[in-house]
């Protein structure tokens, strides 16, 4: 701790909390280029592609920071994800396709059964530990795989998955044009997906998430219900990921068994990890350039699984922390305030009891953009 | 009676099949504390070695097993010294070394891919042909499997118990700082196991593709179920882990039989479930705290 006995009196560093305010100028430019930014494209030819692969970068960036959070912040080794993103997708596409829902509250429900499948799979899994956990979640994964393909026609589309799922009905907005109308909401559901995990992150809640992943026996014995904490987490992420999920459905009008595939599993991952494992922005990143690299590489595009693989055993040996912490601090100088101009020494940093922890996720796992190293 | 039968002969072979796939992952895990995900590719690696050897080499099927085994082990020990060596002892293990054995595994199965293209390949049986007994068909190259799993696992057995490397490889998993201050080379016995589990990797590929098809990707299901099965038997104990490829073979046989193939795999993983439940740590495995 910091407290020096040679102080009466008591300050709070500034710089000690774990969020900065941002820049408000920053962020009303970010909303417009956002807002205008379809309208703009879509006088293009072309454009409407740009259009739609930022509509996928959306998507699998709520997957991959949700994730993430998973994988990198609390340490469950959780390949269950990607079952729980088509948990949301199937929900959505049955209730709206065979039985007649309106896709808007199809698509309400389709987190909530996401959330609900997390904690059925998470009560058994998230009591084991390490590895075991990725075999648990793994099985999950093949057994939901299993049904999605030999399960009722109602469900299964004899093998095939859900053809035809109707779109989201725009209601007379933007002419009718669903393209514009995904861009939206998906941008929507990014901007708040994002502000709810950045919260996590810069919560209480977060802080005993890094302090469990880095010091479990310590954590423990500062009274946090790891199991209780965990199942939270893993139930949280399965929200924004279902909701993720029956937008795809929605957006690409069919869902099918191949949203399993070991590749589109190994895909998000990579997003996570080239992007930066454990950091807030990593996996945004991360999914902006792997969609954007796909692309560009889609000539070469049967080397791109091998890529991948490779680039991901060479992360994990060369650059264990991502691209991200090359890049956090240019972000930090554009979206947050400045940090108060005062010398280390200045200030006897009196924190709250979890500074450790505090300290711990800011260093290691480069939890966000600001590194908090109050006075030691 | 028929239908006993057949549990019975289906569970030896599958639970052979399983104990060489597993057994692979349980050593691994247990010197090095590795779950090696990439275990699935490197038995399709095995696979097509084995069947480059015969049908582009033009070699009778004797050779194409050994050599099935030293190239599944010649990449293990590839990457060993690329990827896994240079991480050892670095924090944050458990995390890098899942990503970089995923990662190996999908660039293995997508070189196989581009190298040998997505259709389905079949090797030639060791022993073409079977008997019937009742109902029950037995086939020679299923006898084969069972025979040359058991007897790899006995020369495993005895080699871990009594060489020298053996002994190496035991101490190096129970107390690897221990082991070093005694001098044993504790680099080189990680290469060792690395080797030893690929080999076994590649030996199950080249024989099961005889029973099964070979496609790029049909190391995904053997390397689940070998993950099951370590998991059950405890990730680890050798012991615990051929015990388990039985249990687990004779539940799947069962299951097969008197409920349906299609609820096979299904059934294996409720089960699991189940029993990680009861046992967290598996039939033989050493609570996880104490360990770490």
């Amino acid at each position: 701790m910091t407290t020096t006995p040679n102080r009466p009196t008591t300050q709070i560093d500034e710089r000690a909390a774990p969020w900065r305010k941002p820049k408000w100028g920053a962020v009303v430019f970010l909303t417009i280029v956002a807002l205008l930014m379809p309208w703009v494209l879509l006088q293009f030819g072309g454009g409407s592609f740009v259009v739609h692969m930022l509509i996928m970068f959306f998507l699998w960036s709520i997957v991959a920071q949700s994730w993430n959070l998973v994988l990198g912040v609390s340490g469950i080794y959780s390949f269950a994800q990607l079952a729980l993103f088509a948990v949301g997708g199937w929900t959505t596409g049955v209730l709206s396709m065979s039985l007649g829902w309106n896709p808007w509250l199809s698509l309400a429900v389709a987190p909530v059964a996401a959330t609900v499948a997390a904690i059925v799979i998470g009560l058994p899994s998230l009591r084991l530990r390490g590895v075991y956990v990725v075999l648990l979640t793994l099985a999950f994964h093949e057994l939901l795989r299993n049904y999605a393909i030999n399960g009722p026609e109602i469900i299964s589309g004899g093998g095939y998955g859900l053809i035809g799922v109707p779109r989201l009905p725009t209601g007379g907005l933007f002419d009718g044009n669903h393209i514009l109308l995904s861009y939206y909401s998906g941008l929507v559901v990014f901007i708040i997906a994002t502000w709810a995990i950045w919260r996590i992150f810069h919560s209480p809640i977060g802080v005993a998430f890094a302090a469990l992943r880095d010091s479990e026996g310590y954590a423990i014995g500062r009274g946090i219900n790891q199991f209780r904490i965990k199942l939270f987490l893993f139930g949280f992420s399965a929200f924004f990921t279902g909701l993720a999920g029956g937008m795809m459905t929605h957006y690409l009008g069919s869902v099918s068994p191949s949203i399993f595939a070991f590749s589109v599993l190994i895909n998000v991952l990579a997003m996570i990890v080239i992007g930066g494992w454990g950091s807030f922005g990593g996996p945004i990143l991360g999914a902006a350039l792997l969609l954007g690299l796909q692309e560009a590489l889609r000539d070469l595009s049967d080397y791109r699984t091998l890529g991948i693989g490779l680039a991901l055993a060479l992360m994990a040996v060369v650059a264990p922390q991502g691209v991200w912490p090359l890049l956090r601090d240019r972000v930090a100088r554009f979206l947050a305030e400045d940090e108060p101009k005062k010398s280390a020494g200045d200030v006897a940093g009196e924190e709250p009891e979890n500074e450790g922890a505090t300290d711990r996720s800011g260093s290691s796992a480069g939890g966000g953009v600001v590194e908090s190293t109050p006075g030691h | 009676m028929n239908d006993l039968v057949q549990v019975v002969w289906s569970g030896i072979l599958s639970g052979s099949v399983y104990g060489l796939m597993a057994i692979g992952l349980t050593l691994i895990w247990g010197a090095v504390r590795l779950l090696n995900l990439a275990h699935g590719s490197l038995y399709v690696a095995g696979a097509y070695a084995g069947w480059t050897v015969i049908n582009v080499a033009g070699l009778p099927l004797a050779l194409a097993i050994p050599s099935a085994v030293l190239a599944a082990a010649a990449l293990g020990l590839v990457m060993h010294a690329l990827f896994l060596r240079p991480m050892l002892g670095r924090p944050g293990w458990d995390s890098a070394s899942i990503i970089a054995t995923v990662g190996i595994g999908i660039a293995l199965q997508a070189a196989a891919l581009l190298m040998f293209g997505p259709r389905v390949k079949q090797i030639p049986a060791v022993a073409p042909g079977s008997f019937v007994v009742g109902t029950v068909r037995f086939s020679y190259q299923g006898l084969v499997v069972i025979a040359v799993a058991v007897v790899a696992l006995t020369l495993l057995y005895l080699f871990l118990r009594s060489s020298r490397q053996g002994m190496a490889i035991r101490a190096v998993s129970q107390e690897m700082d221990a082991s070093a201050l005694m001098g044993v080379p504790v680099e080189r016995t990680y290469a060792l196991v690395m080797m030893i589990s690929a080999g076994l990797a590649g030996l199950a590929g080249v024989l099961l593709s005889s029973i099964f098809f070979l496609s790029p990707t049909s190391g995904f299901t053997p390397m689940i179920i070998a993950l099951l099965v370590t998991i059950f038997g405890g990730l680890g104990s050798v012991k615990g882990t051929i015990v388990a490829a039985y249990l687990i073979g004779f539940f799947e046989a069962a299951v097969q039989v008197f409920v349906g193939p299609r609820f096979a795999l299904p059934g294996l993983f409720l089960f699991m479930i189940a029993v990680l439940i009861v046992r967290p740590n598996g039939l033989y495995g050493v609570p996880e705290a104490q360990r770490l």
